[in-house]
């Protein structure tokens, strides 16, 4: 089969991967460094200039104003959380649920019409990598030939400044992705101050940026494949969510086997030229199928078609197409799994953008002061709440509290006059129910209300007031004015 | 067993011996990276052990939460003021900064009671706080008394305790406010709760 094969020269070793083992862990578990060749073609191009805008995007939120607050802001100490102009307060936690659940729902409708399209095209550990790590090993150290040697070669001071300059430019990019990073949460201006000032005055966010700095290195010059190999929990769960409809990379074994050099008799369109190993950032051969390594970067597409090209044999040898495509059948779109999950997503989505739509901007909370849960007076029965209120918005808030429901004769004292906010402050104040006996026929609900004095919002409660039976008080009535009768027929007691 | 399993591509890639319905299983050693976490957990045990168990360089759980215990405490000693003098709530009274403070907690915790007024039933019987200003008191009518009963509430009777809620100087502020409508050395009586 290649016994045509010319021995690999010493520069330039053959990767023959094999299913049956990791390409990048030798047999003794020691680490094989991957050093993937340059590959163009329109793939190639699309994911740098869509990778390039990823980082764009996320390099410059925290500088974009919006309403007086960066685009994204994570403020952890006031516990307030900013998208675009969109203020939700810690009370608003709640909302995650949708975000989280959003966000699994979309990647499963997503993995099951398209396969590991996140994995290449968006997830950061490939953007960072493909789109600035390997972009500065390739300026530094050269093409992946060069590299191999380089990384062969003993330690001279040409290889010591170069790898003190690639090394030292991972730092710099890993420290400036944390320094963002962290900016998401305190603010850019935050961030600046605490540069300028010791470690010592804000260990724990020193420590976090360099810590996670450290991580990033560790994870972009070294670590790379193998998290998205060993410990990405998405790329497990594929095999449960795409079936043979889904897209994903493929080689069509229809049409490239048997594989043979240019001019063998019988033999299929692929050359067997090895150029889809040697692009590919894991290190495996897409001519064994589909494989857990795979993360979708189409780069061996790309060095598929270029060879093509030169053959002069028609491009999509290695496509985008699902095993039915690969198989020479057609792809099903609608298919009850990618129905299901697209239903999900959109029960998830109608519900997730009710839950926004319903963030009111002020919280509140009625809850009875401590002591008895109700007072019985000479005359009256009464209850005693606290009203808790939080105004959510930026701005200073008025509120005024009313009581409805309540049966006549009801004196309410408290809240009598709106109650002005500042901005994202809260305020604890009493509301005090007062029944006058004769008016009193038992425990009873009212709702307690809360509008802003633009009536752009309301609040409401349902509280309880509480009190013993009616007839314990009018047998109490009675009695005492049995005794008071009494004391006026015999003063002497 | 029908089926005997392909042989692995790879020369090079160990098989172990027992098969179970036609599955056989990889012999192939950990990425040494991983084996290297684990080696390196074992290091963080002995040193985490050594440094919490055995030698007590670290501080335990139990002794860290004692210390900020003790340096809160340490912090309101500071700024706490003796509640049982008399005299200090008097000087207090006499002075703006602490009246006006005093003033405004009570107007938006204790009016609903006893009234902006701060006479309470003597204004409208239907209230439901006694009378602040005049010379008749329920529960003692001396300043620290009288913080007292704000601080820890007459829960039975519905007065709430303020101390948790205002802590011990918005407290303070509030009986100074109550005191700056009275006079020092006045006739007080205290009535025996009906």
């Amino acid at each position: 089969m290649s016994a045509d094969h010319k021995p690999a020269s010493p520069r330039r070793p053959v990767l023959r991967p094999v299913v049956d083992s990791v390409t990048t862990i030798a047999s003794d578990g020691s680490r094989r460094d991957l050093h993937p060749a340059d590959v163009h073609g329109r793939f190639t191009t699309a994911r740098r200039w869509s990778g390039w805008a990823l980082i764009a995007f996320y390099l410059v939120l925290p500088w974009i104003p919006v309403n007086g607050h960066p685009a994204v802001f994570l403020d952890i100490a006031e516990r307030r959380f900013h998208f675009f102009g969109y203020t939700l307060a810690a009370q608003d936690t709640w909302l995650l649920f949708f975000g989280v659940s959003g966000l699994g729902f979309a990647l499963f409708f997503l993995t099951a019409l398209f396969g590991r399209l996140w994995c290449g095209w968006a997830c950061p550990q490939t953007v960072y990598l493909e789109h600035v790590y390997r972009v500065i090993e390739r300026w530094i150290d050269g093409d992946a030939t060069e590299r191999r040697a380089l990384s062969a070669a003993p330690l001279t001071a040409a290889k010591a400044v170069k790898r003190v300059a690639k090394h030292g430019l991972y730092v710099l990019a890993s420290l400036l992705i944390t320094h963002l990073f962290l900016s998401y949460f305190v603010s850019l201006p935050e961030v600046w101050h605490m540069m300028r000032s010791a470690p010592g005055e804000h260990w724990a966010a020193f420590v976090f940026v360099f810590g996670a700095a450290g991580v990033l290195y560790f994870n972009f010059a070294w670590f790379r494949e193998q998290l998205c190999i060993v410990i990405c929990p998405y790329g497990r769960l594929q095999s449960a969510l795409t079936d043979d409809h889904s897209l994903s990379i493929g080689y069509d074994a229809r049409r490239g086997e048997p594989r043979g050099k240019l001019g063998t008799p019988d033999a299929g369109a692929c050359v067997d030229c090895n150029r889809c190993v040697q692009v590919c950032p894991t290190g495996i051969d897409i001519r064994h199928g589909l494989q857990l390594e795979c993360i979708g970067c189409a780069a061996c597409i790309d060095a598929c078609d270029e060879v093509m090209a030169k053959v002069k044999r028609p491009a999509g040898l290695i496509r985008y197409d699902s095993f039915a495509g690969l198989g020479g059948g057609l792809t099903r779109w609608v298919r009850p799994r990618t129905i299901l999950y697209g239903v999900l997503l959109g029960v998830g989505i109608s519900v997730a953008a009710f839950a926004f739509t319903t963030v009111k901007p002020a919280n509140f909370l009625v809850f009875r002061t401590g002591g008895a849960s109700y007072f019985v007076g000479p005359d009256d029965v009464r209850n005693q709440f606290m009203v808790r209120l939080v105004n959510k918005r930026t701005v200073p808030a008025t509120f005024i509290v009313s009581s409805e429901g309540l049966p006549d004769g009801l004196h309410q004292s408290g809240f009598e006059t709106p109650v002005t906010l500042a901005p994202m402050a809260e305020s604890v104040s009493p509301l005090v129910l007062v029944a006058r006996r004769r008016d009193y026929h038992g425990p009873f609900k009212f709702t307690v209300r809360v509008r802003d004095d633009a009536q752009t919002f309301t609040l409401a409660r349902e509280v309880e007031f509480m009190g013993p039976d009616a007839r314990l008080l009018e047998d109490d009535e009675h009695g005492k004015q049995e005794k008071k009768h009494k004391e006026e027929h015999d003063p002497k007691g | 067993m029908s089926s005997t399993p392909q042989p692995p591509e790879d020369p090079g890639i160990k098989l172990r011996d027992h098969v179970y319905d036609g599955i056989q299983e990889y012999d192939q050693r950990l990425p040494n990276w991983w084996l290297y976490t684990l080696y390196g957990a074992i290091v963080f045990w002995v040193v985490y052990w050594f440094a919490y168990m055995i030698a007590g360089i670290m501080p335990t759980d139990g002794s860290r939460v004692d210390t900020a215990m003790a340096g809160i405490n340490a912090a309101k000693m500071a700024s706490s003021i003796d509640v049982t003098n008399d005299d200090k709530f008097w000087e207090m009274s006499a002075n703006a900064v602490f009246t006006d403070a005093g003033k405004q907690t009570f107007t938006s915790l204790c009016t609903p009671c006893h009234l902006p007024s701060m006479r309470g039933k003597s204004e409208n019987p239907a209230a439901v706080g006694p009378d602040l200003t005049d010379t008749a008191w329920i529960h003692g009518g001396t300043p620290k008394e009288l913080y007292a009963t704000v601080a820890k509430g007459v829960l039975a009777k519905g007065m709430p305790a303020w101390e948790p809620v205002l802590g011990q100087k918005k407290t303070a502020e509030v009986v100074a406010y109550i005191l700056s409508h009275h006079q020092k050395g006045e006739t007080i009586t205290v009535e025996v709760p009906k």
